[in-house]
């Protein structure tokens, strides 16, 4: 049984007659880092905010441990999936760094000394440390990426799907994003990334799907060595 | 029937004026439906307006409840050890504070009817400066831009494992209060980005501006105007004298 399971999934804009995504099937498991590639509008954001219960599909069905998404609030699926915008102001919103990485943890109630210990972890981590009282929008387009990163992973959630995570990374960023994520995976976690960054893509994902116009191009696993065309 | 939008603008002034004189729920309830009435006249789906009043339901509520027991007077209704938490003076002050929020807003959907350059042509004609027009052109622009960050800020909420549903209202409260600092904070950083952007651009480099459309009133809108100025007069003169 798949972690997240897509069937048959097509989604429509409102107002836009040409379905942004259609016939998509795919199924992700608590393992391996997956990347989804194509050019620009061939829906792979769309994707991931069907994914993630942002969006709804029209057709098909997505299914969250074997449950269908629609069945679960967006809190009850951000527990267990974390996700990073394509945007990161779009997903900052408190007064400062520090409590933005310790946001979700404070609501889910953790205690104060926990959510100072995890928060303090990814400070350092990804080298914000020095920001921690600085207004999030406030920071270069590089720290809200590495910042709305942070915020994501220090819920630890079991699936993780990043929207153009390098975007506004140096390559030594890179290099520590990509680090940390191929230890997520390992801790059996799912990851699921959308990047036009070949060079990253080919470093870090196990699984490359390629999406044009909204469909299933071709699938590829870098690990496994099999091929598969779509 | 194209009308033009300063006789939009004038029958929004009119309605508005009306609604802040107004004080008893009685005849802000007959402005609401003037108001609605106008809109179907318009040609304005009942369901967009709805639209754009839904999302200030929490809000006109919070308001109702507020002035019901901060505007004590007239019959008691409900008293709590003798001291009286729900009067007749009461109740009508939340009825006139709701009522007369829906008739600015409903009246205001108007607007959407115009494109937001005509309303900056039909200001500059009204011998508005060009930067004040430009102003509310830029406002009315970016208001579906700070609505859908809005929204965007409650989906992120949400995805950080927060259930707004059942977070208890005390705790609720507090978490808006929180997020609306950053958020009018951010929106305060876009205009100056915006504003540095504009002046990239040349905004106002020359003092003379001019346009290549011109704005024509029809016979129309001169009826249309005069029906809603003299019958305001009236009212006002009704309401004051």
């Amino acid at each position: 049984m798949a972690f997240l399971a897509l069937n048959e999934v097509a989604f429509a804009y409102r107002g836009q007659q040409k379905r942004a995504v259609a016939g998509i099937d795919l199924a992700f498991d608590l393992d391996g880092i997956t990347a989804i590639v194509g050019p620009n509008g061939s829906g792979k954001t769309t994707l991931t905010k069907l994914m993630t219960g942002i969006l709804q599909p029209d057709a098909g069905e997505i299914l969250l441990e074997n449950r269908t998404l629609r069945s679960y609030s967006l809190a009850e699926i951000g527990r267990r999936i974390g996700y990073v915008f394509q945007n990161p102001e779009q997903q900052l919103f408190c007064a400062t760094v520090a409590e933005e990485i310790g946001f979700g943890l404070r609501h889910q109630g953790w205690g104060p000394s926990a959510v100072r210990e995890r928060t303090g972890f990814y400070l350092d981590y990804f080298e914000l440390a020095p920001y921690s009282n600085i207004f999030p929008l406030h920071l270069s387009r590089g720290e809200k990426q590495r910042l709305a990163i942070a915020a994501v992973l220090a819920g630890e959630p079991g699936f993780l799907i990043m929207d153009e995570p390098t975007a506004g990374l140096d390559a030594y960023r890179k290099r520590l994003l990509a680090d940390y994520l191929h230890k997520v995976a390992g801790l059996g976690r799912g990851v699921v990334i959308v990047s036009h960054d070949t060079g990253f893509v080919q470093r870090v994902a196990d699984r490359i799907i390629n999406l044009e116009n909204g469909r299933i191009r071709g699938e590829r696993w870098q690990r496994g060595d099999s091929l598969d065309a779509v | 029937m194209q009308f033009d939008p300063r006789t939009k603008l004038v029958a929004i002034i009119c309605i508005t004026t009306l609604a802040v004189l107004y004080n008893t729920p009685g005849p802000l309830f007959l402005l609401l439906i003037a108001s609605m009435i106008l809109l179907l006249f318009f040609r304005i789906d009942p369901r967009r307006t709805w639209g754009y009043l839904r999302p200030f339901l929490y809000l006109f509520l919070l308001l109702f409840v507020i002035q019901v027991i901060f505007s004590p007077g007239g019959e008691v209704l409900l008293a709590v050890r003798q001291v009286p938490l729900i009067t007749g003076r009461g109740l009508d002050m939340g009825a006139s504070v709701v009522l007369r929020l829906l008739v600015v807003i409903t009246v205001a959907v108007l607007l959407t009817t115009a494109s937001s350059r005509d309303i900056v042509l039909g200001l500059v004609q009204l011998r508005i400066p060009y930067e004040v027009a430009f102003m509310v052109e830029v406002a009315m622009r970016f208001l579906p831009v700070f609505r859908e960050e809005l929204a965007n800020v409650v989906t992120a909420v949400q995805l950080r494992g927060v259930d707004l549903q059942r977070v208890p209202w005390g705790q609720k409260m507090a978490l808006y209060r929180s997020l609306l600092f950053p958020v009018v904070y951010g929106a305060l950083l876009k205009a100056q980005q915006l504003s540095e952007a504009m002046d990239a651009r040349g905004f106002r480099a020359y003092p003379r501006r001019t346009y290549l459309r011109r704005l024509q009133f029809q016979s129309l809108d001169y009826a249309m105007m005069l029906l809603f100025l003299a019958g305001t007069s009236v009212l006002v003169w009704r309401q004051l004298v």
